[in-house]
């Protein structure tokens, strides 16, 4: 056996190809493991009855790879038994239907993997400076996560 | 000297991604936050929703003391909404 089979890693990545599920869940899957659980998030192409061409993603990419390291280290504190977690997001252009983040957690079992996924996704919009701009036909409009704890939640 | 980075809406504001600004060693977050509107006086509509990122930690704007050094990063950072 190797032994790097037993080394848990963080694969994070910002970009602005498009994402593939096949990559991601490839970085994360081992032998150790019966579980990969994945969140997928993909561009809706509708808000508050405005039609919605793409999206436009921008990152404090130094910053943004810090935070997300961070929760991968929160994530195994919680969930010692996780052993792979990889972040992907996409920066720049996406359209509709394409992901803009994919996220992948492999574990021994599956309670691990998935609520370690839901707590990835839940904090990355909380914590990650990346921000969304909405593009509609006639205007645009930047994205404010509920999560984020200095916006102004009007709505 | 700090290097101001701006992003999302405080990019559109201001007009620019990146600058270098002159400011006190020791200032406020808030204070800091001053002098950054004093250069670009269009960001003062989002002082309400926004943080900064002081050498990559967040921090809210208010009486908080910052110890700078020359070439320290100051981030405008207006509400997320990555993921």
């Amino acid at each position: 056996m190797e032994e790097s089979e037993d080394v848990p890693k963080d694969f994070i990545k910002l970009k602005s190809e498009k994402l593939s599920v096949d990559d991601v869940s490839e970085l994360v899957v081992s032998p150790y493991c019966g579980a990969v659980s994945l969140f997928i998030g993909t561009t809706r192409n509708n808000f508050e009855g405005k039609k919605v061409i793409h999206l436009e993603y921008e990152a404090y990419t130094s910053m943004a790879e810090t935070e997300i390291k961070k929760i991968c280290r929160d994530v195994r504190q919680k969930w010692p038994s996780v052993k792979h977690i990889a972040v992907h997001h996409r920066l720049g252009v996406v359209p509709i239907t394409e992901a803009s983040v994919i996220i992948a957690v492999s574990s021994p079992h599956r309670a691990e993997s998935l609520e370690a996924v839901m707590y990835c996704i839940n904090t990355l919009k909380a914590s990650v400076p990346i921000w969304k701009k909405e593009i509609y036909e006639d205007e645009y409009s930047w994205k404010e996560n509920k999560e984020c704890f200095w916006a102004n939640s009007e709505k | 000297q700090v290097s101001v980075l701006y992003f999302a809406r405080s990019a559109e504001l201001a007009g620019l991604r990146c600058e270098t600004l002159s400011v006190p060693r020791e200032i406020t977050s808030l204070k800091l936050w001053e002098e950054i509107v004093k250069a670009h006086p269009r960001l003062a509509v989002i002082q309400d929703q926004v943080v900064l990122a002081v050498r990559q930690e967040y921090v809210l704007l208010g009486d908080q003391l910052l110890v700078l050094q020359p070439g320290d990063e100051v981030a405008i950072i207006p509400p997320i909404s990555g993921g």
